[in-house]
C-alpha cells in the first residue's frame, strides 16, 4: 500500500501518563452489552402468518442496521406471552433489542408502548452516539404491537364476513 | 539582467491584479501570466521550462509582501508568493512551504476535480501520494513547529479528502453535505419491502455454507449497489435530493452485506 499513509490518531483510545505508571482508558462496552452480545437471549422467529404473531422491522439507513422484533400475543388477555428478535447491526442494536424483547414477554400491549428507548439506553450504559440503538428497539416494540393490532382488525372483520357468507 | 526580471515579473503582477477584479480575464503573452501568477493547482504550473526557472531562481522573499494580499489570492506565509485563484493552496509552489488548512476548500478543490459523483477514480491515488510528497509530517520535521502544525492539519485533511472521494457512498454523502442536505441520521425506516429485502439479504450472507455461495451473493449485492449508484447520479444531476438521499439509503445497506461477506470470506 502507500508507504507515506498517514498515521490517524485512533479516537478510542486515549493514552494517558500517571507518573510512572501509564493507564490507558478505553471506551468499552458496558458488561451488559456484552452479556447480551455473547447470550442473547430470545432469537429466532415466529411464523409471520400466525394471527397471534405480531412483528416489528425497522431499519436504521444511518448505519445500515435491521432489526426484527416479533412477539407473540395471547388473545384472551391480550398478554405477550412470547417474544424473539433478529437484529443485524451493532453489538449495541443486538443488546438492545434483545433486552426489549426479555422487557416486553408477560406485559399487556399497552404497558409495553410505554417502554421509552432512554431507560433500555440506561440499563445498557449506551453512550449518547449509540442512543438510537436504543431509539431502533423502542420501535421495533411499536411496530410489532401496531402490526399485531392491525392483523386482528383483519382478521375481526373477516370473521364478521365470514357467518354472512355461511348464511348465504 | 536580474533586476529587469524583477520588474518585468512585477509589472505583470500589479497588472494582473488590476485586470482580475475585472470580471472576464484576458489571456495576456507571451508570458502567460494567468498561469505564472495563479496555477490551476498548486504543482508546479504547466509553463514553459525557461520561465519556470526564471521563476524558481527568484530568491525567496523576493516579492514585497503587499503585492500578495489581493482580494482573490491568497498568499503563503514564508515567502508572500501568491497562491492560486481557485482550488487548493496547501503548498506553496514557489517555496515549498506548508499552508494552514482552510477549510473552505472542499475535498474535490483539493484533488483538482469537478464537483460531481462521476469521477475518474484512477487518478485519484496518483494526486493523493503527490500532495503526500509534499505535505507529510514526516517530510517537514527539520522545519518550524508551526509548519509541522500545518502538515500535520494538512495531511490528515488530504487523506480525509482522499478516503471520502475514493468510496462511491461516502462521495454521495459528501455530495449531499456540500448541497446543504441534512440527512437525519437518527431517523427509523419501516419500509417493509426495503426492510424485508436488507434482512434476507443478510440472512443469506449468514447462512452461506462455502465460498462459492458467498461469493455468488457478493456479486448480486455489488450489482445492485452500482445500479443504485447510477440511480443517485441521475437522481443529483436533476436535483431530485430526496431520491438521492433514499439512493444513499439503499447503498449504506448494500455495503453493509459486502463488509460483511468480506468478512467471512
Amino acid at each position: 500500500m502507500l508507504r507515506l499513509v498517514g498515521k490517524r490518531l485512533v479516537p478510542q483510545t486515549q493514552v494517558q501518563t500517571l507518573g510512572t505508571p501509564t493507564l490507558r482508558l478505553r471506551r468499552r462496552y458496558h458488561e451488559r452489552v456484552v452479556d447480551h452480545y455473547n447470550n442473547p437471549r430470545n432469537v429466532g422467529s415466529f411464523d409471520k402468518e400466525d394471527p397471534t404473531v405480531g412483528t416489528g422491522l425497522v431499519g436504521a439507513p444511518a448505519c445500515g442496521d435491521v432489526m426484527k422484533l416479533q412477539i407473540k400475543v395471547d388473545q384472551h388477555s391480550g398478554k405477550i406471552v412470547d417474544a424473539c428478535f433478529k437484529t443485524f447491526g451493532c453489538g449495541s442494536a443486538i443488546a438492545s433489542s434483545s433486552v426489549a424483547t426479555e422487557w416486553v414477554k408477560g406485559k399487556h400491549m399497552e404497558e409495553v408502548l410505554s417502554i421509552k428507548n432512554t431507560e433500555i439506553a440506561k440499563h445498557l450504559s449506551l453512550p449518547p452516539v449509540k442512543l438510537h440503538c436504543s431509539m431502533l428497539a423502542e420501535d421495533a416494540i411499536k411496530a410489532a404491537v401496531k402490526d399485531y393490532e392491525s392483523k386482528k382488525a383483519k382478521n375481526g372483520s373477516s370473521d364478521a364476513s365470514s357467518p354472512k357468507v355461511a348464511e348465504a | 539582467m536580474w533586476n529587469r526580471r524583477k520588474n518585468l515579473l512585477l509589472s505583470s503582477l500589479s497588472l494582473l491584479r488590476h485586470i482580475s477584479s475585472s470580471p472576464h480575464l484576458p489571456r495576456l503573452h507571451p508570458l502567460k501570466p494567468s498561469h505564472l501568477l495563479c496555477p490551476s493547482n498548486s504543482f508546479l504550473p504547466p509553463i514553459d521550462s525557461q520561465l519556470r526557472n526564471n521563476l524558481l531562481d527568484l530568491p525567496r522573499c523576493g516579492f514585497p509582501r503587499n503585492l500578495s494580499s489581493s482580494n482573490s489570492c491568497s498568499s503563503c506565509w514564508n515567502c508572500g508568493a501568491v497562491g492560486p485563484t481557485s482550488g487548493a493552496f496547501l503548498a506553496c509552489g514557489s517555496c515549498g512551504a506548508v499552508q494552514p488548512v482552510d477549510a473552505s476548500v472542499d475535498y474535490f478543490q483539493i484533488f483538482g476535480m469537478k464537483k460531481m459523483y462521476e469521477i475518474e477514480e484512477g487518478d485519484l491515488e496518483g494526486i493523493y501520494k503527490d500532495w503526500q510528497k509534499k505535505l507529510h509530517p514526516d517530510l517537514v520535521h527539520s522545519k518550524s513547529e508551526k509548519e509541522k502544525g500545518f502538515a500535520a492539519e494538512q495531511s490528515a485533511r488530504v487523506i480525509d479528502a482522499y478516503r471520502t472521494l475514493k468510496n462511491p457512498l461516502s462521495r454521495a454523502l459528501y455530495l449531499l453535505k456540500l448541497e446543504q442536505i441534512h440527512v437525519d441520521e437518527e431517523k427509523t425506516v419501516s419500509d417493509p419491502d426495503l426492510l424485508m429485502e436488507m434482512l434476507e439479504m443478510r440472512e443469506a450472507v449468514e447462512e452461506a455454507k462455502d465460498t462459492q455461495s458467498l461469493k455468488e451473493i457478493q456479486s448480486k449485492v455489488k450489482k445492485k449497489l452500482d445500479s443504485w449508484s447510477n440511480s443517485f447520479k441521475e437522481a443529483f444531476n436533476k436535483q431530485d435530493f430526496d431520491s438521492a438521499v433514499n439512493c444513499t439509503q439503499r447503498m449504506k445497506y448494500y455495503e453493509r452485506a459486502l463488509e460483511e461477506i468480506t468478512k467471512k470470506l
